[in-house]
Parts: C-alpha cells; sequence; structure tokens
C-alpha cells in the first residue's frame, strides 16, 4: 500500500521534472530547429533544410538562395555592431569588475559607519526596474551634458554590473578564511603584499565568475541600453530588437543561435572556474 | 626583568548585540628570553585574545605592551618580530608546502638560493623533507601543523606564538609533539608562548604557566608551583584534582597550621601567611592522602580524616579511592596499591585517612 504511493508520488515528479525541461528548453531547441527551415516567408513552417541563413550573416545577399535581400543584413553592419557589443562588454565588465572586487573587500574587511546601510543600497541597482534606471541614466547623462554614445552605454553598465560583481565577489570572500591574511601579515608581508599573494588568489575563482556574469549581462542588456545608447551606437540586442520591427525574419533565427553557442561557452567557462578547488 | 613585557593589558569586545565582554582584566606577565610560557585557562578566557594582542591583530584597550623597552602598541603585526601558528594552521592553501615555508622570506627579499637552503633546513627541522612539493590540503593534520611550524620557525622570530596548536591531533601524535615541540624549543632557542587548555598539556611543557580565568591572570608560576601550591580556589581546582576544606585558622605553632572546618573538622596544613581567625581553604592533592593502615598513626598531630569507602577504581599506579567522610563529602586518596594496608580498601570498609602537614597547602578565602 505504501509502496503504491510511494511509486506513484516518484512517478508524478518524474512527470514533473520532464515537464519542467520541455517548458524550459522547447523554445530554444525550436529556435536551433527553425534556424535551419528552408522558408524563408514563415519561421515556424517547416519546408526544408538549409544553412542559407548561417550564410548570409557571413556573406549576406551575396549568398545564392531563396531569400529577400530586402530584409538582409549586410555582415559589415552585422559585425560592428557585435564589435560595439563586444566593447561595451569588455570594458563595462571590467571596469565593474575593478569596482565590485574593491567594494566587497572593503565591506568583508573593515568596520564602518553605515555598513548595512550601504550594503542594501549595493543591491538596489539589482532589484530597481530596468526601464527606470534606464530612464535615470538617460536624465542623468542629459542633465550632465554627456553625449549618448558608446562611452555611456559603457558607464550606464559599469553602474548595475559593479552590484553583480559585488554579489559573486562577496559570497567568495564570506567564504573565506580570514586567518590566512593574518597569516600573511604575521610573516612579515604589508597590506599589498597581503593582498597580492593571499587575498587575490583566494578569491579569484569568483572575480572571474563575477566578470563573466557582468559581461554576459552587459552583452545582452536591451531596456537599459535602449535609454542611453543614443543614435549613433547600436549594440547586438538593439540591432536584432530593430530587424524584429521588419518581422521575424529567418537571418534573426540563426543570428540567435549564435549568440546562444557563445553564452554558453562563456557560462561552461565561468562554471569550470567556479567548481575548480581555492 | 623580562625581555616582552605586558603591562597591565585590558580588552573590551563590544559584541554586536551592544553588549562588552572584558576579555583581557589588567594582565600584567614578564615573558623571560628564552622561556616556555604557557597559557593556561578554560574556553573563553581571553587565551586567544592576548595571543592577537600580541601578535598585533587586536589593539590593547587599555596596558602596553613592551619589547626591548619600546613600546610595540603602534606597530602594525607585519612589523612585530613575533610569529604565530594558528590554531587551525592557516597554512596557504593555493602554495606548495615549501612555498608556505619560503613566504615570510620571500616578502622580506630573501634572495632565491638563500630562501631554498633555508626552507629545506626548516623542513628537516620539522622531520618533513620530501614534502616540499606537495599542497597542504595533501598532508595529515599532524604533519600540517608542522609545516605551521616550519613556516614560523624559519624566519627566527623572538617569540613564537602558538594558539593550541596540538588540539586538533589525536592523543598519541599529541604527546609525540609535545616532546618534539620541547625538545625544538630549546634546540631553536626561541621564547615560546603556548597556548592550551589542557592542564596535563601545561604542566608537561612549559617553564611557566600563566593561569588565566575570566581574563584575569590567576598566578603565573613553575608547573611544580603552580601544581603544589596554587595561588587560590580556581587555580586548584583547575588544574589537577583537589580536596578541598573550608575552615578558620584554629591555632599556630610555627609553621604548623591547625584549621577548623564548619563541621568541626581539624586538620592541619603549613603555612606562615596566615593568623588565627583568617578564613582559609585547604588543599590536599589525592596523592597526598593515603589509607592509613589498621595499626598506623600517622603523623603525630594531624588528626586521620575518618571516612568509609564508597568506590575504588584501579588505574596501574594506584588505587583511586573514593570515600566518604561525613557531612555529604567525598574525599578522593591516590593509594599507592603496592602500599601496606592496601588489601583492607574495599567498598563499605571503614577507613582513617592520614596526609603530612607539609603536604597541605592554605589558600586564603576568596572575599565576597
Ligand atoms: N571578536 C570578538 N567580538 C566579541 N567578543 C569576542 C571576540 N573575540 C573573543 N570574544 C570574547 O572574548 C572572550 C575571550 O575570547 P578568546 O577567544 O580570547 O578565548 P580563548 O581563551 O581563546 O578560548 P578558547 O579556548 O575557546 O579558544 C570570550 O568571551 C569571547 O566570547
Ligand atoms: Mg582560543
Amino acid at each position: 500500500m505504501k509502496n503504491k504511493r510511494q511509486m506513484l508520488w516518484s512517478a508524478l515528479l518524474k512527470g514533473y521534472g520532464v515537464l519542467f525541461l520541455v517548458f524550459l528548453y522547447l523554445p530554444l531547441g525550436l529556435i536551433v530547429a527553425f534556424s535551419f527551415n528552408a522558408n524563408p516567408i514563415n519561421v515556424a513552417e517547416w519546408t526544408g533544410f538549409t544553412l542559407d541563413w548561417y550564410a548570409t550573416i557571413f556573406q549576406g545577399a551575396s549568398v545564392e538562395g531563396n531569400f529577400d535581400a530586402a530584409f538582409t543584413e549586410s555582415p559589415e553592419r552585422i559585425f560592428d555592431v557585435i564589435r560595439t557589443s563586444f566593447v561595451v562588454a569588455l570594458s563595462a565588465a571590467s571596469a565593474a569588475t575593478v569596482i565590485g572586487t574593491a567594494t566587497a573587500l572593503a565591506l568583508a574587511r573593515h568596520k564602518f559607519f553605515g555598513k548595512r546601510f550601504y550594503q542594501a543600497l549595493l543591491l538596489l541597482p539589482m532589484l530597481v526596474p530596468d526601464i527606470v534606471l534606464g530612464i535615470a541614466l538617460l536624465i542623468f547623462f542629459v542633465g550632465v551634458g554627456i553625449e549618448l554614445g558608446l562611452m555611456t552605454i559603457i558607464i550606464g553598465h559599469v553602474t548595475f554590473l559593479s552590484s553583480y560583481v559585488f554579489v559573486v565577489v562577496s559570497a567568495r570572500l564570506a567564504g573565506m578564511d580570514t586567518t590566512l591574511e593574518q597569516a600573511s601579515a604575521d610573516l612579515g608581508a604589508g597590506p599589498l603584499t597581503t593582498f597580492r599573494r593571499v587575498t587575490l588568489p583566494q578569491i579569484m575563482p569568483g572575480v572571474v565568475g563575477g566578470f563573466l556574469l557582468a559581461f554576459i549581462i552587459s552583452l545582452d542588456d536591451v531596456v537599459i541600453t535602449y535609454f542611453i545608447a543614443g543614435v549613433g551606437s547600436q549594440t547586438l540586442p538593439l540591432f536584432i530588437l530593430a530587424m524584429m520591427r521588419r518581422g521575424l525574419r529567418p537571418q534573426i533565427t540563426a543570428l540567435a543561435v549564435l549568440i546562444l553557442l557563445f553564452s554558453l561557452i562563456v557560462a561552461s567557462i565561468g562554471l569550470i572556474l567556479r567548481n575548480r578547488k581555492p | 626583568m623580562g625581555f616582552l613585557q605586558i603591562l597591565s593589558a585590558r580588552k573590551v569586545y563590544q559584541t554586536p548585540e551592544g553588549s562588552s565582554v572584558q576579555a583581557l582584566d589588567d594582565v600584567t606577565i614578564n615573558i623571560r628570553n628564552n622561556e616556555f610560557l604557557t597559557l593556561l585557562g578554560p574556553s573563553g578566557c581571553g587565551k586567544t585574545t592576548l595571543l592577537k594582542c600580541i601578535a598585533g591583530f587586536e589593539d590593547l584597550d587599555g596596558g602596553d605592551l613592551i619589547l626591548d623597552s619600546k613600546s610595540l602598541r603602534s606597530v602594525p603585526p607585519h612589523k612585530r618580530p613575533f610569529n604565530t601558528v594558528f590554531q587551525n594552521y592557516a597554512l596557504f592553501p593555493h602554495m606548495t608546502v615549501e612555498q608556505n615555508v619560503a613566504y615570510g622570506m620571500e616578502v622580506a627579499g630573501v634572495s632565491k638560493v638563500e630562501r631554498d637552503r633555508r626552507a629545506g633546513e626548516a623542513l628537516d627541522l620539522v622531520g618533513l623533507s620530501g614534502f616540499g612539493g606537495r599542497r597542504p590540503t595533501q598532508l595529515s593534520g599532524g604533519q600540517q601543523q608542522r609545516v605551521a611550524l616550519a613556516r614560523s620557525l624559519v624566519l627566527k622570530p623572538k617569540v613564537l606564538l602558538l594558539d593550541e596548536p596540538l588540539s586538533a591531533l589525536d592523543r598519541k601524535m599529541r604527546e609525540t609533539m609535545q616532546i618534539e615541540l620541547k625538545n625544538l624549543q630549546h634546540a631553536v632557542g626561541i621564547t615560546f608562548v603556548f597556548v592550551t587548555h589542557d592542564q596535563e598539556e601545561a604542566l608537561a611543557m612549559s617553564d611557566r604557566i600563566a593561569v588565566l580565568a575570566q581574563g584575569r591572570l590567576q598566578q603565573l608560576d613553575t608547573p611544580t608551583e603552580v601544581y603544589d601550591k596554587p595561588a587560590n580556589e580556581f587555580v586548584a581546582n583547575f588544574v589537577g584534582t583537589s580536596n578541598m576544606f573550608a575552615g578558620t585558622v584554629a591555632s599556630i605553632s610555627g609553621d604548623r597550621v591547625i584549621l577548623e572546618t564548619g563541621n568541626g573538622r581539624r586538620l592541619a596544613a603549613t603555612s606562615t601567611a596566615f593568623r588565627v581567625g583568617d578564613q582559609v581553604r585547604l588543599v590536599l592533592r589525592p596523592e597526598h592522602l593515603t589509607i592509613l593502615a589498621r595499626d598506623e598513626t600517622g603523623d603525630a598531630d594531624v588528626p586521620a580524616i575518618e571516612g568509609r569507602v564508597r568506590e575504588t577504581v584501579f588505574v596501574g599506579s594506584t588505587m583511586q579511592v573514593h570515600a566518604d567522610i561525613g557531612h555529604g563529602r567525598t574525599a578522593l586518596v591516590s593509594h599507592p596499591h603496592t602500599r601496606r594496608g592496601s588489601s583492607d580498601i574495599a567498598p563499605g570498609a571503614e577507613v582513617r585517612i592520614g596526609y603530612s602537614a607539609a603536604s597541605g597547602h592554605l589558600i586564603p578565602m576568596r572575599s565576597a
């Protein structure tokens, strides 16, 4: 009797698990599948296999195939926005890593007035709706008189990415044995040497993880970037959004799959680094 | 005249809940050159705090720390000529054993050749040559402890601070390391300040013992003095086992003191520090008591204690006899089992317990 009930539960649980995974991954699977769909008009109606859409990304409308050249972006344009996205993500994530790590260290190792308040304040950018943050940044830049462009995107990203790095590095620091730093000082090392030789190596997985997280978040941010990008510079997500205005064309699915692939690689590196023993 | 002086050290911690803890209260210790000094006390008495204040990880709230007649209070930890062996060893997990041992020298700018040579020697000294390439996680607890020791000793500090370095080891390993540490201290001629809550360890290893309780220094003396002449009730109870009797000094002749307890029991002790009418406690160690044979009279004018054996525990060298001696009290007698009369000792037997007045140590009653 009891056994039967247990079996029923276990079956239900398994079913639920499968459903959950399907729910999670079906859309991703579909977009991968349909990026190979030969149907040039309706992305969701399968008419045959093709690699044309990938080809157009790298070669543009010069590819022989059944697609509408008017709806195809040139490789130059695509790589231009990809470059912008990478420049933004690399510089913003780097700056955020330095700021976030320094802040995490200060809060973990020093006592000062208003520490709790400051800690809470640091988490705010992650909780505030993107749209509010976007508008706020826009008002700030316009008010201060900074011309919107690459620079404002980077500064804007640094503001909220620092919070993410802070959280990741703080978690790592919390798990670190503080007597290691005392031991270093005890053996004659000054504060800088101790940081370089003991603290940094100990928290490195957190720092790298924080950087990668910031990098990925910067790379796929749409809402905030939308407000502070100005007219001159466009990141990849903004570019895709603009393409979507003209309808869901097959080239977009191919581009999306490439982004997905890239994100997976970065995420895997992050996971591998994180699981490495300190 | 100590070469490292702790003068009226005071330390108060503020807890997050807003209350404060007096971790050190007016502690004065003159640490002598080349001595093995042990800080002994129960958990939470302030041993680690005192060590941290010496190393510089905590600031004193009062008092001073003097090395070679210069105050250390404004000297940061990395500039103090002391090294610490931490309770959890605090070996750098991302470095090899050799890198750990060489770290202090590297920071000090010692050349690579010199570093390698001295690190090798230090590892030799602690019996770990050949382990230099390993990571700390690939070592046993005892080996890690020795790496931590080598890492500190290699810098030839003026004082080596050790915070319960043996507490994580099993009994056998601990006893081996006690002897090794003691030998090492003789060999290198460095002052050791050693923290432990284990009184046997303290008695076995130290030149002098500083007994701490609740942040206060209770007694600072050689192991034999601490054991034979405990300064107060706390020390008498914490170091070794004591039979204690509270009473009033009834008469004095020479250095022979007779005291009378509240129950009318008369006991003898040797002391010149008290006057008739003083409130005192008599400390008698179990090994100072013997069960008298039927025809024995014991010390002439020392009244024997009448009792009834409740329980006997044979521990090899002696027989531990628990005897009811009236008024709800139990005396613990450590009786050499080869001694006369041993065969009479059995639960329920009426016995007389004897001792010599010379072994009776008097301590003043703590004033309320
Ligand atoms: N950072 C701190 N903040 C507040 N109170 C503290 C702090 N460190 C220690 N204390 C308190 O100070 C007292 C002495 O602590 P300490 O660590 O010196 O004890 P200890 O003698 O080393 O004990 P143990 O044998 O358990 O290691 C304790 O009551 C402890 O709770
Ligand atoms: Mg301690």
